[in-house]
């Protein structure tokens, strides 16, 4: 330090004339004679700035350095080589060196790391105790990462309250935390669980009797909200004429307990989970049976409202009017309110007389979403978040047989309206009479006091235009309160549109569906605050594990691009770009080798394009059936019996179109050349396709996802991002780089330079609007933007006149002009080969027909 | 008799069509020998190598950069 400021000095020296300035205007007159003889203070502010960092570091080093002398005397020498290690590596880590944070001496055994700074809890997926530890992080934080080993999950304020929601403590959160990490848990990390848990979820909100009540078991959270004029004016006070702002003046009750409420379906698997609660004490020493009991407490299904049983709570009653402000208020005080429903005990909704069949069981972790919905009796609005063909519908459908009121049910698109009715119907017991559709061609309404609607965001939340009838059937809608609410698909609708829906339905409770929670958009925030916090999210792997939905081999093919076609590929800068890279012949080459390669394993095949001119032309070449917009109905639904039913046609090509609305669980291979740029949630989509796979439980199967991809384009840039979601959920994506065998393939298309040249001539003429995507669907009335799930394509779409000139004898053919047309679509040929069918089948047929209509006769009341 | 220090580029055919298209903006190669071999001046190989691997990294996803 003193050779550094004699530096410091020396360096001072030559430059008096800087010295006025840096000293300040009130020494301006003293000279320089005088300022050599300046006291320390003012020296050590002419020491630069780096200097003085310099120097605080060195002494906090030499501090460290004196108290790991003074500990090393009682240290082992095993700890003192191991803080000789930390310091040797420490450098590397820069800013994110945590080997400060000292190991708990029985770590090996505690499954759980914790980072101080951003909340981030690194799990090892493979310790014994893994399950639950999962189990619990699930309840208070976000899954970000799930592979196979390691899984990271993030503590965050939503995340945070969604853990009060289902019923967690403070204490008992930041106890748990303690007993998994490997490390103390943080000081900083304990801090903001405190914080946030301290105002979240403290405050509900309870329709009860019609009558909004906010609802605490903090009487002092109360008054501090009562001590807010907004919401002091919005205040009903009843009877008491003592209006001070006293806990003795809210009205109090007895909490709800879980009691007899039983979900509907579980019986069987609430008996088997008890059993195995019991059975399951992990063997991790030493803290295995304290932790056990601790996780059946907090995390255990049944657990959830236990610390509730014996409190009282509190209430003041709230102005319906004025629900709005209070909410924004609340929100702006950090008391968020959460919105619980008691639907047992309101008996002035009309109940609805719905069941599940009893034939119907819900799956395991089915029942845990449920049950995480349903913890203390009530129902809690939230998001629930299950893959693709995890069964998401009966969740719903679940739900609304428990809470038995007037329900809503708002989906995406006009198809998806027919199939969540057609679900209720096969699921649950509810009569023709009791389920009502509202879409812009039906207007219904169910008979009775209470019952289901089943409609779309679009119809709902449209605000001008509207029919004499479509009016009425709002009036309807909202003049009515519904006991719960049931938003499919919550992902992909606008705010907007959504506060729109949320403002004007009177629900008492909400539940959101989606199989993936992203947005390419950072949206999602805004889900927490309108409908509630995430209350589930499956883990797709331990799903797959457990065999409901199918494991799936996930590859990425590079495909080489031509000389050819990458030399135009880089002149071309229009969206042209993209027709280049879909039309690679390597590509065509990969995308026949894999179909002949998996037809002859036995797979049935779907291959996905969203540019239809790319569809087209790979589907007329490699002599396969395809679907899109313009297909018509007659020619779409043979194609697709013919994939379903018929063994020699196994390969189908399908546009954008197959992406959602198009259910075929006999594909167990799916194939991608080209797709909607970066989109994540489309990958999940289109994985979603083969995840509900019949033959998912046969032995050792597996269905397969490639991606084909042209090297060195754009396209490796957006295949590695919409991989990203899946990564995620824990699915590894190979990197195919040659495929053994392609060039032995004895009709191997384009196989020489000349049909190469003469492919990319083709698509250079191409106009530029074919390289556009999805192309081929129009939206129909009600439904979302963006959503393709329509299948009302545009009927007559008739391909505008072209003109050319020609001199009338080469156009009447007297030039020897002849036509062959060289690639035909196979759908014609199959149309062709539909042979009428056998007397002997059409009869089985007939009484297929008439023994289903007997059946569904009888089943009905 | 003129003397250009060149240098033999061996490349895949994709590497060879960026180099084609920036030699059109500025010309460095001297012989096209084949579908993977190149001879570009000398003193040129820098610049060219900076550029191809800016060219690549284009189409490269990394989650630093979009996060």
């Amino acid at each position: 330090m003193a050779l550094k400021r004699a530096a410091e000095d020396s360096m001072a020296f030559p430059s008096p004339s800087k010295r006025p300035r840096r000293s300040g205007d009130r020494d301006d007159y003293i000279d320089v004679e005088e300022e050599y003889m300046s006291d320390p203070a003012a020296d050590a502010a002419l020491v630069p700035r780096g200097a003085t960092i310099n120097f605080s570091a060195l002494t906090r080093k030499l501090a460290e350095a004196q108290r790991s002398v003074n500990v090393d005397g009682e240290e082992s020498s095993l700890d003192v080589h191991r803080r000789q290690q930390d310091s040797l590596v420490s450098h590397i880590f820069m800013d994110q060196d945590f080997s400060w944070l000292h190991l708990k001496p029985d770590h090996a055994s505690r499954p759980l790391w914790i980072s101080p700074e951003d909340g981030h809890i690194i799990l090892e997926a493979f310790s014994p105790i893994a399950e639950q530890a999962q189990d619990f992080l699930v309840a208070i934080s976000e899954p970000v990462s799930r592979p196979a080993f390691v899984h990271e999950y993030k503590l965050t304020s939503y995340s945070l309250y969604a853990a009060v929601s289902v019923g967690l403590q403070t204490e008992d959160i930041i106890e748990v935390l303690n007993r998994l990490s490997k490390v103390p848990v943080p000081e900083s990390i304990i801090n903001f669980i405190r914080e946030r848990t301290l105002s979240y979820g403290k405050v509900k909100l309870v329709l009860k009797h019609n009558k909004y009540f906010v609802e605490s078991s903090h009487p002092d959270t109360l008054q501090l909200l009562l001590k807010d004029k907004l919401i002091r004016e919005a205040r009903v006070v009843s009877q008491q004429t003592d209006n001070s702002i006293r806990a003795a003046t809210f009205t109090t009750s007895k909490a709800p307990v879980k009691g007899n409420l039983i979900i509907p379906g579980t019986k069987e698997a609430e008996k088997k989970k008890d059993e195995s609660a019991s059975s399951r004490a992990p063997g991790a020493p030493g803290t295995a049976s304290a932790d056990s009991d601790l996780f059946t407490s907090i995390v255990g299904v049944d657990g959830d409202d236990i610390e509730e049983d014996d409190d009282n709570v509190h209430a003041f009653e709230i102005d319906d009017a004025k629900i709005d402000d209070v909410k924004k208020r609340c929100n702006e005080l950090e008391y968020p309110m959460l919105e619980e429903y008691d639907f047992r005990n309101d008996t002035i909704n009309a109940n609805l007389d719905i069941d599940l069949k009893p034939a119907t069981v819900i799956r395991p972790y089915q029942e845990t979403s449920l049950s995480k919905m349903f913890g203390n009796g009530r129902a809690r609005s939230g998001i629930i978040v299950l893959p693709c063909g995890a069964g998401k519908t009966l969740v719903g459908i679940t739900a609304a047989c428990t809470i038995k009121k007037s329900c809503l049910v708002l989906c995406t698109s006009s198809v998806s309206v027919m199939q969540w009715k057609q679900q209720f119907m096969q699921w649950s017991n509810v009569t023709d009479r009791q389920i009502a559709v509202f879409t812009a061609d039906q207007k219904e309404r169910f008979a009775g006091e209470s019952g289901i609607v089943v409609s779309t965001y679009s119809m709902v939340a449209n605000t001008h235009n509207r029919s004499h009838e479509s009016k009425k059937m709002m009036e309807f809608l909202t003049s009515r309160e519904w006991g719960f609410i049931l938003l499919d698909e919550v992902h992909v609708v606008p705010a907007a549109m959504f506060r729109r829906v949320v403002t004007t339905i009177k629900a008492h409770s909400k539940l959101g569906l989606t199989a993936t929670l992203v947005r390419e958009d950072d949206k999602i925030a805004d889900l927490n605050y309108m409908i509630g916090p995430k209350l589930y999210e499956a883990n797709w792997m331990d799903l797959a594990a457990k065999g409901h939905i199918a494991n799936v081999q996930c590859a990425e093919v590079w495909c080489p691009m031509t000389p050819e076609f990458y030399r135009e590929y880089l002149r071309e800068q229009s969206r042209k770009r993209m027709l280049l890279y879909c039309m690679n012949p390597k590509k065509f080459q990969a995308c026949q080798f894999l179909i002949k390669f998996h037809e002859a394993r036995g797979d049935k095949i779907i291959v996905f394009s969203d540019n239809v001119f790319a569809l087209e032309a790979y589907a007329k070449k490699l002599g396969k059936p395809y679907i899109h917009g313009g297909t018509g109905q007659v020619e779409r639904m043979r194609v697709l019996q013919w994939f379903q039913h018929d063994s020699n046609v196994n390969t189908i090509f399908l546009s954008k179109v197959g992406d959602t609305s198009i259910d075929l669980p006999e594909a167990t291979c799916l194939i991608q050349i080209s797709s909607h740029f970066g989109s994540r949630r489309q990958e999940a989509q289109r994985l979603g396709r083969i995840l509900r796979a019949k033959r998912r439980n046969d032995e050792g199967f597996n269905a397969f996802f490639y991606s084909l991809v042209s090297k060195d384009t754009q396209e490796m840039f957006y295949s590695t991002k919409r991989q990203q979601f899946l990564i995620d959920q824990g699915y590894a994506f190979k990197v195919i780089t040659h495929l053994d065998g392609l060039e032995d393939l004895e009709d191997l298309v384009y196989r020489t330079k000349d049909e190469q040249i003469e492919l990319i001539s083709s698509v250079l003429l191409a106009n530029e609007s074919e390289a556009d995507l999805g192309t081929d669907i129009r939206a129909s009335e009600g439904d979302l933007a963006g959503t393709i799930t329509s299948k009302d394509f545009g009927v007559g779409r008739f391909p505008g006149a072209q003109r050319t000139t020609g001199s009338l004898t080469a156009l009447s053919g007297a030039q020897h002009m002849s036509y062959v047309e060289q690639n035909k679509s196979a759908n014609k040929r199959l149309a062709r080969d539909a042979a009428p069918r056998h007397k002997l089948f059409s009869k089985r047929d007939k009484d297929k027909a008439t023994a289903r209509k007997e059946a569904r006769t009888s089943g009905r009341p | 008799m003129r003397a250009i220090k060149g240098i033999l580029l061996t490349c895949d055919s994709a590497v060879k069509q960026i180099l084609l298209a920036m030699n059109e903006k500025e010309p460095f190669i001297i012989e096209d020998v084949d579908e993977y071999h190149l001879v570009i001046k000398a003193d040129e190989e820098y610049r060219v190598r900076r550029e191809l691997e800016a060219e690549l990294e284009k189409n490269t996803y990394s989650l630093e950069a979009n996060q």
